[in-house]
């Protein structure tokens, strides 16, 4: 850990190199968020619910969404960008090093221009949060709390499992969109407004059911029943095969070479 | 022309090296499409959608045509060898060749997308054909309006990718190039309706997009096909369409030379 | 037994086929060919503590595979390597502490700020207490005196600054085996001198034990007193390098000044004869003509003014023995 802290202070200060690149990159990060809030703003000009939904509602789960997926481009970048690693050849200077794998690579590289994403997720979060004028109790702030920890961990497994996929081939990384910014494309709006093969995909496949759909159904009060409290916990088991499969694939790695 | 054609040539073969890239494109193109219509669809199926800008077979066949041309239209698309030259300084070599630096670069940008085009295209348009009725991409509606289709996508393509050599160009100047090329590239792409069909847009942002360049890309050539613009009131747009392409070509290929004299300037 | 032992080591690469024409290219589209690569075949040596070895052989031989195999960053398909008792590619992360790894085509550094900063970050991976480190810190900067270079961004230094600070980064924790990959390339006169100077230093203080690969013939003779020569992934020759001189290097250039002209001798044993400014310029086979016997001749038939005897560089001597065993 400390490792990973003293990357990021290191990262920090190789920024600050480069100061106005940095400072126009937070601002076109925001412009690029801004059309993504837009669309929805703009189809709820036109339309005043989306089965169910309320342009508030629809915000919350969105925001949710990009709260998570920011969190991880921000500060997993090492493994979002992992292919650059086995492409450049310093996968295997990685190797060379007595410490954690895993640990290594989500210290070789940062995003934090991305962190004005995550601050306009929190700020979309609380606006959505008052104006849909939701009652908290200690439940909601524990539903609350574990949506927003269960989203950061489900972008990491993907992204974890993606770059598993680098071991295999650094060709037609594109799919890697499909997981990462298809999952979060579908996970903007609750699951339930899809199609029901698309249903079960996002709920037993990949599981963003439990971070958007069932706990929000107990936080927006469309629902009384108190498991959907900690529904969210079940995220936490895609972390194994995540894991599992990057250990498996350095294996791979060092028993086929780049 | 042959050296273009060669160019082509060149990016069509290195892009045929990358099938894996290929097949992954086709199935992101019908991933996304597959989820942007039935979030579409969830809004229609919402009720009370009384005078909706366009009709649901118009919308499908729009969000559809959006991801098959993908690669063409997208201006959102960076060359890191254009990009970088002036820092590297590989532009000493560039001018070294007998070749204009404006049309080799046009070339290229156009060799790129045209064979990323090519070798996506016809999976995703069979298989969208072919989908069950809600989802599916509808035939266009006469004769008459595909050929003023192919013809708005010919000018889209020679557009975006006009426009998109202006912003490299543009982008060589300053060397901290990220920033105002994502902006205009976010713009662009956002008023070009490849983001929300443009008819979705509030009045004042619809009524800036219509003076803009970019909606000659997306908005124009898409609703063409699908009947939202007739045949009889779509020459007006295409004329324009072609007006604003002679004008960046233009803008684009003076500010090149000055790039160039710049580039000398500074020793390369 | 020897410090490094390395036993019938074999490796095979699966390589995509690659054929030329729009054609070629639209076939492979569908259907790929492969082919395998003996990247490495049956390799055997031993190296004792303390020794530096020079690894060469021509681009493709099979050097960065067995650099690889040997730093557990590869496991190869068949034969066994002990590494101070360790199987390098089984015991990764305990055998890596003992070993540092310089690539003189790559950078371990971060780009935009001081590599003295870097060194920090080290310290940390290498789970190094204050003391030693600072005490190793200090000594490789006045080693390779990089005491003000250190606290430079890296991007701004030269190469042979930079390959410095590398090298500095590569040995923070004191490892007994230091693997060179190319360490002088690109480098100025000056930078080369030092670098080499140094991994002298450090292999005689520290006995720490060097494998170093390169290009650059001059690299092996200032440093390396024994030779691996690999070609096609197997090893033509292990050994020390004056052997290898005596025994290739019977082709010696001589340097005839006169103002006479001599015409095309015909001897068993000249290989070339070539006017040049001031004279000839003759290439003979000692083992065929002695240079006594070429000399006495050749004094007899003309006016010698002055004559100067050069070895065959060790350079040609490589590239004849790529020949020899067609490589």
């Amino acid at each position: 850990m400390k490792i990973y802290l003293n990357s990021l202070k290191l990262y920090f200060k190789s920024q600050l190199e480069y100061k106005k690149s940095f400072i126009t990159g937070l601002l076109s990060q925001i412009l690029i968020m801004f059309t993504y809030y837009f669309i929805i703003i703009a189809l709820f000009d036109k339309f005043d619910n989306i089965k169910g939904y309320t342009k508030y509602e629809v915000l919350l789960c969105f925001a949710i969404i990009q709260f998570g997926f920011s969190i991880t481009e921000t500060f997993a970048r090492g493994i979002d960008v992992f292919e650059n690693l086995i492409i450049r050849g310093e996968f295997d200077r990685l190797l060379l090093r007595p410490k954690n794998i895993l640990l290594q690579v989500l210290s070789s590289d940062y995003d934090l221009i991305k962190i004005s994403r995550v601050i306009q997720a929190i700020i979309i979060l609380i606006i959505s949060l008052i104006k849909l004028n939701i009652k908290f109790n200690i439940y909601k702030i524990i539903t609350i709390s574990l949506i927003l920890i269960s989203s950061i961990t489900i972008f990491f497994s993907i992204f974890l499992l993606m770059a598993s996929y680098c071991f295999i081939t650094v060709q037609g990384l594109e799919v890697k969109n499909l997981f990462t910014d298809g999952g979060k494309q579908i996970a903007q709006y609750p699951i339930s407004i899809y199609n029901k093969h698309f249903i079960f995909i996002f709920t037993f496949l990949i599981p963003y059911a439990f971070v958007n759909y069932y706990p929000l159904l107990y936080l927006l009060g469309k629902s009384n029943n108190k498991i959907y409290v900690l529904s969210p916990l079940i995220v936490f088991i895609y972390l194994i095969p995540s894991i599992l499969s990057f250990k498996w694939g350095i294996k791979k790695y060092t028993s086929v070479g780049s | 022309m042959k050296k273009y054609l060669s160019i082509f040539k060149i990016k069509l073969m290195n892009n045929l090296q990358y099938r894996v890239a290929a097949l992954a494109g086709i199935s992101t193109q019908l991933f996304f499409g597959l989820v942007f219509i039935m979030v579409y669809l969830a809004f229609y199926q919402s009720g009370n959608n009384n005078n909706l800008p366009m009709n649901w077979k118009e919308l499908v066949s729009y969000l559809w045509l959006n991801q098959i041309f993908f690669s063409l239209i997208f201006i959102w698309q960076k060359d890191r060898e254009l990009l970088n030259m002036i820092k590297d300084g590989n532009i000493s070599y560039e001018l070294c060749r007998p070749i204009d630096f404006y049309k080799k670069w046009y070339a290229t940008m156009y060799g790129e997308r045209l064979s990323a085009l090519l070798l996506r295209f016809l999976p995703v348009t069979i298989i969208a054909l072919n989908l069950p009725s809600p989802l599916k991409l509808y035939p266009p509606i006469s004769i008459m309006s595909f050929i003023l289709f192919i013809i708005s996508m010919i000018i889209s393509s020679l557009l975006v990718t006009s426009i998109a050599l202006l912003i490299h160009i543009i982008a060589m100047f300053p060397l901290d190039e990220k920033g105002i090329m994502a902006f205009i590239m976010v713009i662009g792409d956002l008023f070009s309706g490849s983001t929300v069909p443009l008819s979705f847009f509030p009045n004042f942002l619809k009524n800036i997009a219509y003076i803009l360049p970019f909606r000659y890309i997306v908005d124009v050539p898409f609703r063409i096909y699908s009947g939202n613009i007739s045949t009889n009131s779509a020459i007006n747009p295409l004329l324009l369409g072609v007006v604003w392409l002679i004008i960046i070509v233009i803008f684009g290929y003076i500010l090149s030379l000055k790039a160039i004299k710049k580039a000398i300037i500074q020793g390369g | 037994m020897s410090f490094i032992n390395v036993n019938h080591i074999s490796k095979t690469f699966k390589v995509a086929k690659r054929e030329r024409g729009l054609l070629a290219s639209l076939k492979s589209f569908f259907k790929r060919e492969y082919i395998y690569i003996d990247a490495v075949k049956d390799i055997s040596f031993e190296i004792k503590k303390g020794e530096i070895v020079g690894y060469i052989g021509p681009n493709g031989a099979g050097k960065s595979t067995t650099i690889k195999i040997l730093s557990g960053i590869l496991t190869p398909d068949s034969g066994n390597c002990k590494i101070g008792g360790m199987t390098p590619w089984l015991e990764r992360e305990k055998y890596v502490s003992n070993i540092g790894v310089v690539f003189g085509q790559r950078s371990q550094l971060w780009w935009d700020i001081p590599a003295i900063d870097t060194f920090d970050l080290l310290k940390d991976i290498y789970n190094l207490s204050d003391k030693e480190y600072e005490e190793t810190k200090n000594n490789l900067i006045k080693l390779l005196d990089i005491e003000e270079i250190v606290k430079i961004p890296v991007r701004q230094l030269s190469l042979g600054q930079r390959m410095r600070c590398e090298i500095a980064a590569s040995l923070l924790h004191k490892p007994s085996i230091l693997f060179l990959d190319e360490p002088t390339i690109g480098l100025d006169a000056v930078s080369k001198k030092i670098v080499r100077e140094f991994i002298q230093k450090i292999n005689k203080e520290q006995k720490t034990t060097v494998i170093l690969t390169t290009h650059d013939m001059s690299d092996i003779e200032a440093l390396a007193k024994r030779i691996i020569l690999i070609g096609k992934g197997r090893i033509l020759y292990d050994g020390n390098i004056h052997s290898l001189k005596q025994k290739f290097g019977n082709i010696k250039n001589i340097n005839v000044d006169t103002k006479d002209t001599i015409k095309k001798i015909n001897k068993k044993g000249i290989i070339t004869q070539k006017k040049i400014d001031e004279g000839y310029l003759f290439q003979i086979d000692t083992n065929i003509l002695s240079i006594s016997n070429f000399l006495k001749y050749l004094s007899e038939i003309t006016n010698l003014e002055d004559v100067d005897i050069e070895n065959e560089s060790i350079d040609d001597l490589i590239i004849k023995l790529y020949k020899e065993f067609s490589i």
